[in-house]
């Protein structure tokens, strides 16, 4: 942050910060060995500060990446006309995990697909913004900088009254405004897996800051081709979207996985009918496949006619025999990701990979060229965190929000992850990683 | 108004139940604690038979150990305080944030009680926070009917536990009649018979604290 300086008065309040995070809740859930453990997420007051002209620029980026991938999405379940072109090879779309073919011809409530959109970007030392990864059937993490916000500015009012900080407590009427746009009349819900699900905090606490009902698979029922919510008394409420924090596989079992227990029977076939908006759509994991990321840029350029605002990691697709050859003589500076893992899993450095280790992993990589990519490392901006009163350089990303209702709307905040392991790129919460606000100027 | 389901209607019932539990189990064993500290060691036994769990304690200083903290102990004030806290913390979007971080710091402190030296100040808090936990509940839940149910689980806990502490009779009719008049009020389905029966059970000269006990449990 440059530099708002150490002067600031929050610093001083980062463990009281962080008790109050630990009084109202704010956890997340992980299993080590099968058992299920509540922990918090811990809190470095130190925010990520982006300036107004900065965060501008990425506004018009990630919208425009945002409307790209809808339109992807939309086009993959109808025309196809991006393979009849082929811009993208027809593989990478049906042979990732993410195509569902149950959504062939499924038109979703208002034809938005990506109503909720998570960004990971990173900022190099270079000062480029470049984009990570696209999360668009869960994305989960705006609870926690929103909260944040609120205790830091209880335990310092004097920071966010000397400094121009666009307030980011707005997120759950931007959320809500989404949830309205699509609703096809009746109640909203917020539909979760459950208390042991790694982001049940941030279910509860959306659905307390945007009105919405919290609700289980058990509670919601379909019957005349719509969907009902049951309360106590035997009455049954009309419900209009579902905010949905389940993943695709597990939301209806009738379509998808039948062992579920978890899913609401039928509800799909509703949502086909369009008696109930889901958000996001079934099958928007056809989008967000690292495989397919390396193709954005293309689909910006393809549907929208404008080139790509921001930019991807250099990444290397081995499918192709010139990237294939680029990545075996380049393998120990790049980074290799397994398309189908997800939070952090599935990611070697070739650097750091004994010989063995990677004459497994090249000869892997030979037989199932489509299941990796390869990315340059990203010589990361570092950003100071707060250890024992020092501050100490570590790497971060930041996860952006854009919601796509009437029009997009980027929220003027987002999830700064980061690692207090000095070596380590690896962010996510299950790993170890910590949080930090993101603050975005007003002027 | 909102709308309950019949799993909230459960939790919201259940939270009232736990955390009344909590609040006059601390509340008994604080003064058996008094007692055990110079006067009778082993007056575990009688609190035991009087709270109607069974001794599985070797010492005092098991009973200490285990009926405070122990999470294996179903018994235990933690295992109560925890299942308080499991229901509370699905129901955030029915109580809100606020109330529900009072259940949480109530955790916090018995668990400091854990390593404290005078566990007593930190129940202490305990039951402040519980205090605090009904206040706010009282006061910031909007939806009436959310409200009802968890006085009516906290009404029916506390009619069961004075039944089996045999209390003064006045104390019992007290609480019996704010039962008969919040069970209604929730739009639950209850036994209205069996309402009747316990007041007539509360009101009888002598109290036969064993009907009172089966009585209230077949209310709702």
């Amino acid at each position: 942050m440059e530099n708002m300086g150490m002067d600031l008065d929050l610093y001083d309040h980062t463990d009281t910060v962080n008790e109050l995070l630990a009084r109202y809740g704010v956890k997340f859930g992980i299993y080590k060995n099968q058992v299920f453990k509540e922990q918090l997420f811990p809190f470095d007051a130190i925010p990520r500060v982006i300036k107004k002209n900065e965060f501008d620029f990425l506004e018009k980026g990630l919208k425009q990446r945002v409307m790209a991938l809808n339109l992807f999405i939309k086009d993959i379940y109808s025309e196809k006309k991006i393979i009849r072109d082929k811009v993208i090879p027809e593989e990478f779309v049906y042979a990732g995990g993410g195509y569902l073919a149950e959504c062939e011809n499924v038109m979703p409530s208002k034809g938005i697909y990506s109503h909720i959109s998570g960004i990971d970007l990173v900022q190099g030392k270079n000062g480029e913004w470049y984009i990570l990864e696209d999360n668009l059937r869960v994305p989960s993490g705006a609870s926690y900088p929103m909260i944040a916000r609120d205790l830091c500015r209880r335990s310092s009012p004097r920071t966010f009254h000397d400094h121009h900080i666009v307030d980011n407590r707005d997120y759950a009427q931007l959320l809500r405004k989404t949830m309205d746009f699509v609703n096809t009349g009746g109640h909203s819900v917020i539909l979760t897996p459950g208390r042991f699900n790694a982001a049940y905090f941030e279910h509860s606490y959306l659905a307390e800051k945007t009105g919405a009902h919290l609700v289980n698979g058990s509670e919601l029922i379909v019957e005349n081709d719509h969907l009902y919510y049951m309360d106590y008394t035997g009455k049954k409420e009309k419900v209009g979207v579902v905010y949905r924090r389940i993943s695709d596989e597990y939301l209806d079992p009738m379509t998808f996985n039948h062992e579920s227990v978890i899913g609401i029977p039928h509800i799909f076939d509703i949502f086909r009918k369009g008696n109930v908006a889901l958000m996001n759509a079934p099958g928007n994991g056809v989008a967000d496949d690292k495989g397919i990321y390396y193709f954005v840029p293309k689909m910006v350029k393809y549907y929208l006619g404008e080139e790509p605002i921001l930019q991807n990691a250099p990444t290397y697709l081995p499918y192709y025999p010139e990237d294939m050859k680029y990545v075996l003589e380049h393998f120990d500076t790049l980074v290799m990701k397994d398309v189908a893992e997800a939070g952090g899993y599935g990611v070697v450095f070739g650097s750091s990979m004994t010989k063995k280790e990677k004459e497994d992993f090249i000869t892997l990589l030979k037989a199932e060229p489509r299941r990796f990519i390869a990315q340059e490392v990203i010589d990361f901006m570092d950003i100071d965190i707060m250890e024992k009163g020092e501050m100490l350089p570590r790497k971060a990303d930041l996860r952006a929000f854009v919601l796509m209702g009437e029009e997009p709307m980027v929220w003027h905040s987002g999830l700064t992850r980061f690692s207090r392991n000095p070596d380590s790129f690896i962010v996510n919460s299950s790993q170890g990683g910590e949080f930090k606000d993101t603050w975005v100027l007003s002027q | 108004m909102g709308i309950i389901s019949v799993e909230q209607t459960d939790r919201l019932y259940w939270l009232g139940r736990y955390s009344e539990r909590v609040y006059t189990t601390i509340r008994i064993f604080s003064s058996h604690y008094d007692t055990m500290i110079d006067e009778i060691e082993e007056s575990y036994g009688e609190y035991c038979t009087k709270m109607d769990i069974p001794n599985i304690y070797t010492s005092s200083e098991d009973f200490l150990k285990k009926y405070c903290y122990d999470e294996e102990d179903p018994n235990s004030l933690i295992s109560n305080l925890m299942r308080a806290y499991d229901n509370a913390i699905v129901l955030r979007e029915e109580i809100g944030s606020e109330t529900l971080s009072y259940i949480q710091l109530a955790v916090y402190a018995l668990n400091r009680a854990k390593v404290s030296e005078a566990p007593l100040i930190e129940m202490q808090k305990v039951l402040d926070d519980i205090l605090a936990f009904w206040g706010i509940a009282d006061d910031s839940i909007s939806d009436e009917n959310v409200r009802n149910i968890i006085k009516v689980g906290k009404r029916i806990e506390r009619i069961d536990l004075f039944g089996r502490l045999h209390i003064d009779r006045e104390d019992m009719l007290r609480e019996v009649h704010r039962l008969v008049g919040r069970v209604p009020r929730t739009q639950m389905k209850y036994n209205k018979l069996g309402l009747e029966r316990l007041n007539l059970l509360a009101e009888a000269p002598q109290l036969d604290y064993y009907g009172i006990v089966c009585q209230v449990e077949d209310i709702i």
